[in-house]
């Protein structure tokens, strides 16, 4: 009897052990919490820190780009082109006409297609001038004679072309089809013409310049030329005189004194001119 | 550059008659010059959306009217009337610029080198050795290499002019540029021109 007592007691005893519905089960240690806190509170101050970090150094380094100073200075043709664009002629007050039908409705295609070639042609201008600097500007920053702010300018300012180039071919392709391809090589033809004839323009400056030069010296040698026929036999002063009086811009003579003897003066006095020349030779 | 979605509202009127563009801000009038020149050539445009066509393939009808008036200029300069030459000479060569821009700019520098070299001669025939040095430096600046009408040219008018140290240097330059050009076999015309401009730099 008692082992059955004693064995059920046990039982039961080893029941409730097993189910722990009566008894409310006893708190996990505190510790366990706490050692948890620790590691926790660590892995959100890094995280809180590198956040703030990144959020930080990108707006200043987007603030260090916005101040960035641009490359070229402002687009008037974009400007021009978009004013127009958005240009709203009917508010004008009309000066002369009151006929309704003058009034213009919105400013018509063919200004604005206008307007929108010029902007192609300093888009190119600009781009070439990119262009250019490019290379210069990698030699330089690898020697290390420029700070990288320059070369940050300049690749902020290819990346606004290429914005630019996509927006006008948009806008090209808006006014008639497939003319986007076709306007930037018509813009560069008309950017070579305007080189073409800024170049002709500058050599064809300097021909006044060179026109009164050559002038005065050929005076000069008739000059000379006269003065040598009027002595039969040629004082020595008197030459040495006109062989000072060569032009100060000091080119020889050589050869050219005798085809303006030829044509110049003529016939006999080629024989004369020939025995002067022989002279003044012989004084320099 | 500003920001590609912002733009500034310039100060500009259309009048309606003339379609022609103005503003009250003075800054502006050499682009607006511009803008309407080019406004008003576009308007004389045939083709179908007035938009320049493609650079490339030209309507030869100005190139056959520069062509006639470059062989009557020659015509007179065999004759020997020399101003008739060059009125004809400068007509040809205002066409040739008067081109409108966006057409190929090659075809524009053939043309305005052979007219050049074509002047250049008849000044030379009439001694203006200035104006036949520049005449032929333009002609040169056009078209460097395959011209050697020009490079010569220009030697002869500076060693007449007796800068034989500038006609040197020049002879030098074209013999550089047209030794690897078309026509490097007629060399020799430059060549021996270089060798009498040396001769003439060691005389004194």
């Amino acid at each position: 009897m008692d082992n059955g007592t004693n064995s059920s007691s046990n039982s039961f005893n080893s029941s409730s052990n097993g189910t722990f519905e009566g008894v409310p089960p006893p708190q996990p240690t505190k510790s366990f919490w706490t050692n948890l806190l620790l590691p926790a509170l660590y892995l959100i101050i890094v995280a809180a820190s590198l956040y703030t970090f990144s959020s930080t150094y990108r707006k200043r380094q987007l603030a260090k780009t916005a101040k960035l100073e641009p490359w070229f200075p402002h687009h008037r043709q974009r400007d021009i082109y978009l004013s127009l664009l958005h240009l709203d002629p009917s508010e004008q007050a009309s000066s002369g006409d009151g006929d309704s039908e003058k009034k213009l409705s919105r400013v018509p295609d063919s200004v604005l297609k206008a307007a929108l070639l010029q902007r192609a042609l300093e888009d190119i201008k600009r781009i070439v001038q990119l262009r250019q600097a490019k290379p210069a500007l990698q030699t330089l920053l690898q020697r290390g004679s420029v700070g990288d702010e320059l070369w940050q300018r300049l690749l902020r300012a290819e990346q606004e072309m290429e914005a630019e180039v996509k927006d006008v071919v948009n806008e090209a392709n808006a006014f008639a089809p497939e003319w986007g391809q076709v306007i930037f090589q018509s813009a560069n033809e008309m950017n070579q013409n305007l080189l073409i004839k800024q170049r002709m323009a500058e050599i064809q400056d300097t021909l006044e310049s060179e026109k009164a030069w050559w002038d005065k010296k050929r005076a000069v040698i008739q000059s000379d030329f006269m003065k040598e026929l009027e002595e039969a036999d040629g004082k020595p002063a008197e030459e040495a005189k006109a062989a000072d009086a060569a032009p100060v811009a000091n080119k020889k003579n050589g050869s050219s004194d005798d085809d303006a003897v030829i044509v110049e003066a003529g016939g006999p006095a080629q024989a004369q001119g020939g025995s002067g020349k022989g002279k003044k030779k012989g004084k320099k | 550059m500003e920001a590609p979605d912002t733009f500034l509202q310039l100060p500009l009127t259309i009048d309606p008659a003339t379609k022609a563009i103005s503003s009250a801000d003075s800054t502006l009038s050499a682009d607006l010059d511009d803008l309407n020149k080019l406004h008003r050539t576009l308007l004389a445009l045939e083709t179908p959306q007035q938009t320049p066509p493609p650079p490339a393939p030209v309507h030869p009808k100005r190139s056959v009217q520069i062509n006639k008036l470059r062989e009557s200029g020659n015509a007179s300069y065999k004759k020997g009337d020399f101003s008739g030459a060059i009125t004809l000479y400068n007509l040809a060569m205002r066409m040739a610029s008067e081109r409108p821009s966006w057409e190929a700019s090659g075809l524009v520098r053939e043309e305005l080198s052979a007219l050049y070299n074509n002047r250049a001669q008849v000044h030379m025939a009439q001694q203006n050795w200035a104006e036949g040095s520049v005449d032929a430096e333009c002609s040169v600046e056009l078209k460097r290499v395959g011209n050697l009408k020009g490079w010569w040219r220009r030697g002869v008018c500076l060693k007449e002019m007796g800068r034989t140290e500038e006609a040197a240097d020049w002879v030098k330059t074209g013999l550089e540029f047209e030794r690897v050009g078309p026509e490097k076999d007629k060399v020799a015309e430059l060549e021996s021109l270089l060798k009498e401009v040396n001769k003439g730099l060691e005389k004194p």
